[in-house]
Formats: structure tokens, sequence, C-alpha cells
């Protein structure tokens, strides 16, 4: 079995003085498309922020076999890629400039980027096939595309370890279903993805593993058809998956794990 | 760099040209006169001077900080960093008159006519400092824009006190008051050798973290996992916005607005990408105030305006129609 791209072990996230996730662990390793699944609350989106550096943590946290912590901005900017779930920008920057920043650990400060940066941002405008809108800026770009350059820039990153924050949400079929074969392509590329989903469907048919997290813990972790399943499901969403049903589902009682 | 965007710094560079001779050959004194001729293009040289640094250093500080809070509506005036540098500027020339008595508004030597540039650093970097410690959630366009009008205000307040404290000398009270309204009509050439390698290491120092200004365009979140080292970047962004303040004050004093209007005429022509912006930005900052001071000087008054009020006669009608314009589009999301 390949080598973790990514490990974890009892991760865990403190805020104002309250725990919202506590021993949390998972590897996440080339090639593989990993779901974060829960109800609204689970702490899915913590987790992400959590192995991006991005909010203080306990626990091990290992990137391509290092201490993830101990490695600076840009060293991380190298191995990981993070696309949260809203960004802020908003600026009327060239898409291409917008792409080209996931080069910004690559490269030195100074001088113009270099061919290989410059290649990897082609790549990554045809890998989301958002060429046609390098030239025009962000800000006049609707939702999806913006979605979808926001991935761009992560992929042009060629971090081994991608992470995405309900990359799907508010994003129409067409929209969606290109971003999730882009995920797949991504990983078969070998790269390592983490991706939270809302939509147990979608995570079923576009993960290979999956963690099930309620309440800030993990209920559930392994094959995505053995977590997208009726028990574990039942147990945090309160909900029967029934094949064939509106969604895929309906409610059956209270969830017992501290789904909100 | 694309077609537009090299017109229009070729455009900048003859404007600054352009500007720059006007200034020379206009004014109420005749260059006819052979006698005077040398003399006045030596003083209106080194006022030219004055008047371009200060508004090249005003222009990239705003443009600047408007990348870094991502708000459109900061200025180092408009947060109160002209303001504190102003009332450090007007301490340090208070305690030269008090050192130095009647020799404070004159040149007095390297290390005395470093007391104001000095000054003016101080009052620069407390008056961001005061900033970043206030206004909590800088992400908050509002709260940042009132935190920065009550430091401005307050700032005012004490450099009025300091003027009136500064009346018992007429020279002394009167060079309080021309610095506290804006002007580079005294500035002296030891004063503008002083500041001209401080704005030209504060712009370049601040085009060279441009890439990280338009990575932070992101938010601090997205900047720190695309690499950015967000602490070290804000914190030295801050230093090189005060430093080029403090010049900027320390040869024309308190001028307004410089920083809020031009970086916002040149993005629809240059473009937001920081390398661009801060040299366009120094160009046309420093020709819009080399014309407002053109204008200062050949107003019919009784005496010369000041520069600070030319430049807020022009600066804040544009804020006004850019404040609403602004809240137009929040509304319309």
């Amino acid at each position: 079995m390949a080598e973790p791209l990514l490990e974890a072990r009892g991760l865990g996230v403190r805020r104002g003085g309250r725990v919202v996730l506590e021993g949390i662990s998972f590897v996440a390793r080339p090639g593989v498309v990993l779901g974060v699944l829960g109800p609204n609350g689970a702490g899915k989106s913590t987790l992400l922020k959590a192995v991006a550096g991005l909010l203080p943590s306990s626990g091990q946290l290992r990137l391509g076999g290092d201490d993830a912590r101990a490695l600076d901005a840009r060293a991380r900017a190298r191995r990981l890629a993070y696309v949260p779930q809203h960004s802020v920008l908003d600026a009327a920057l060239p898409v291409r400039e917008v792409v080209a920043q996931g080069r910004f650990a690559h490269g030195g400060a100074w001088g113009p980027l270099a061919a290989v940066d410059r290649a990897a941002v082609d790549r990554a405008l045809a890998m989301t096939d958002s060429t046609a809108l390098a030239e025009r800026p962000f800000s006049a770009l609707s939702y999806g595309e913006r979605r979808l350059v926001l991935l761009a820039r992560a992929l042009a990153t060629e971090a081994p370890v991608l992470l995405l924050d309900e990359p799907t949400a508010a994003l129409d079929v067409r929209h969606a279903l290109e971003l999730l074969a882009v995920l797949r392509r991504r990983a078969e590329g070998g790269a390592a993805v983490l991706v939270v989903l809302h939509a147990l469907a979608e995570a079923a048919s576009a993960c290979d593993e999956a963690l099930l997290l309620a309440g800030g813990r993990c209920v559930a972790a392994g094959p995505v058809a053995e977590v997208v399943a009726a028990e574990p499901v039942r147990r945090v969403y309160g909900v029967e998956l029934v094949p064939g049903a509106h969604f895929g589902y309906r409610t059956a009682g209270p969830p017992r794990d501290g789904g909100s | 760099m694309e077609l537009r965007a090299r017109v229009t710094m070729a455009a900048l560079v003859l404007l600054l040209a352009g500007v720059a001779v006007a200034a020379l050959l206009l004014g109420q004194a005749h260059l006819s006169d052979p006698g005077l001729r040398d003399t006045l293009l030596e003083l209106r040289a080194v006022r030219v001077g004055a008047a371009a640094l200060a508004g090249a250093a005003l222009a990239v500080g705003g443009a600047v900080l408007q990348g870094v809070f991502r708000n459109p509506l900061v200025s180092p005036d408009i947060l109160g960093t002209t303001a504190g540098a102003t009332l450090t500027g007007q301490l340090a020339l208070f305690a030269l008159a008090v050192v130095l008595p009647g020799r404070a508004h004159q040149g007095v030597g390297v290390a005395a006519d470093m007391v104001l540039p000095l000054g003016c650093l101080a009052g620069a970097g407390l008056a961001l400092a005061a900033l970043l410690a206030f206004a909590r959630d800088r992400t908050s366009p509002l709260g940042l824009l009132l935190t920065g009008f009550i430091l401005s205000s307050l700032f005012l307040s004490l450099s009025a006190f300091v003027t009136s404290l500064a009346q018992n000398s007429w020279e002394v009270g009167r060079a309080m008051v021309a610095f506290s309204l804006g002007g580079v009509g005294g500035v002296s050439r030891r004063q503008l050798l002083l500041a001209t390698p401080l704005v030209a290491a504060g712009t370049g120092a601040l085009w060279g973290w441009g890439r990280s200004l338009d990575v932070l365009l992101s938010g601090e979140e997205e900047a720190s996992t695309l690499g950015v080292a967000v602490g070290p970047a804000r914190r030295w962004i801050i230093v090189w916005v005060a430093v080029l303040t403090a010049a900027a004050v320390s040869v024309g004093g308190n001028v307004g607005f410089v920083g809020l209007v031009v970086p916002h005429a040149l993005r629809p022509l240059i473009g937001v990408q920081h390398r661009r912006l801060i040299p366009a930005a120094a160009l046309l900052g420093a020709s819009f105030l080399v014309a407002c001071d053109v204008l200062a000087r050949t107003i019919p008054a009784r005496t010369e305006l000041p520069l600070g009020v030319v430049t807020g006669i022009i600066g804040a009608p544009v804020f006004l129609v850019m404040l609403r314009r602004w809240q137009e589009e929040l509304r319309h999301g």
C-alpha cells in the first residue's frame, strides 16, 4: 500500500474553551478521494482548517512524513492546497493571475513567473476547462466559474494533498459533476484528495473512502460504501437510506450521534 | 503587460514631466527677470520635488493600504496615519524650538533636520499600531473607517493643542499652522534630500511585496495556505507604509485624499496587480500633488492657499461619490 501523504492521529481542536473536534485519526493516500461527511456543525470545515494549519490543533499531523506544524507557510503550501467553502476574493485580477497565485510558494518573490510555473498555470486552467476565462477579471465571473478558477489555483500548486470544503455547494449539477471529475483526475495523477461533501449520494459516487463526523468526533471511517451505509447514516442523520426515494433517503426519527 | 497598461504608464511619465515643467514656469513671480530667474527656478524645483515626493509616497501608501485591508475607502489620511505623523512632526518642531529657540523653522544641520522625519515616523507607526489594535475585525470595512476617523480626530485635536502651545513664538506658531494645513513652500533642499531615500526605499520595498499583496486580496486565511507568511508580511507592509507617510508629511505636512483618489483613478486603466499599481500610483500621485501645488500658488488669494486645502477641496467630494457608489454596490450585492 502506498505511503500516506497526510496522516492525522488524535487530532483535536478547541475554540473558545470548547472542544469542537476530538480524537480524529485518518490517513490520506495517493490516488484516494477521501470524503469528509457529517451533518451541519459536525466539525467538517474545522477539520479541514486544522489540517490546513489555519486553526491551532492538538494531536499528530504529518504531511509527507514530516511534522506539518514544523513546516513554514511556503513549504506547507507546496505540499498541501486548500480551497475554502467561501473565498473572500472579489478583486478584478485577471483569472490567469489568480491561478498563478498557486505558484506563489514555488518561485522567487521578485522575478516574473518561471516557465515551469507558467506551464503549471496553463495545465491547471486546462484541467478545469477555464482556459477561455484566463484573461477575464475574476470579479466578473459567475459563482460556478469562480469555484472552478479557485480549484484551478489549488491545482496549480501541484501539491500532493488537496483539501476542498464543500466545493459543489451552490453549484448547478453540470458544474458540480465537472468539478468532481477534476478531483478524480487529480487523484489518478497521484494526489490525495480530502473533500467535504454534504450530499451523501454525491459522496458515494465521488469518493473512495469517507470519514463520518458527528459532534466533533469520528463516527465511522473506511471505504465509502461502508460509511454511507444504512446503519451509520441512520445513527448520525436519523434518516433511512431508501433506494429510489427522493434524494435517496427519508427521515427515521432523531439522530443518535450528535447530529444537529 | 498588455498594451493599455503600457500606454498608461508612458502617459503617466509624460504627464509628470509636463506637470513638472509647468510647475517650474508658473507662479506669481515672472521668470522674465534675469536677476530672479535662477533663484525662482531653484526655489520652484525644490518645491516641485517636495510635492512630487509627498504625492508619490501618499498615493503608494493608499494603494497598498487599500490592498492589505481589502477596503477601497482607506488611505493614510482616512486611517489617521497622516494625522498621527502630523502630530508627532509638530511635537518634533516644538521640541526643536525649545532646544534651538528661533531656528526651528530653518535649516539647522542634518541631525536637527532628521528630527522632523523621525518624529513623523514615530507618529505614523503609532497611528497604524493603534489602528491594528483597536480595529480588531479588520474585515469590517465600516469598523476600520470609523476607527481611522476616531484616531484621526484624536490626533488632530492633540495637534491643535500643540499648535496652541506654540503660539508664544510667532514664527514657531506659524510653522505649526502651516504644517497642519499642508504645504511644500518652506521645504529646504536638505529636507528634500533626506526624504528622497525614504520614499525610494518605501516604494521599492512595497513593490517587492507586490505579489504578496496580490495574494492577500484573497484574505489572510487563503493567503496563508498559498504560502504567504501573513504576520511578517503584514507587519513589514505596515512599516513601509508608515515610512512613506512619514516622509510625505515631513516635506508636505498634513495633506489629505491623495492616497484615496489616485489609486482609484488608476485601477480601471492599469489593473489591480500591485506590481503595476505601485509605480503607476507613484507617478500619478506625484503629478497630482505638483499640479495641486501649482493651483495653491497661482489661484488669486490674499496669501498662498495651503496645499492641504486644495487636495481637500478636490478629494472630499470624490470620497463622497466613492462612498455612495460603494454603498450602492453593497445594497445590490
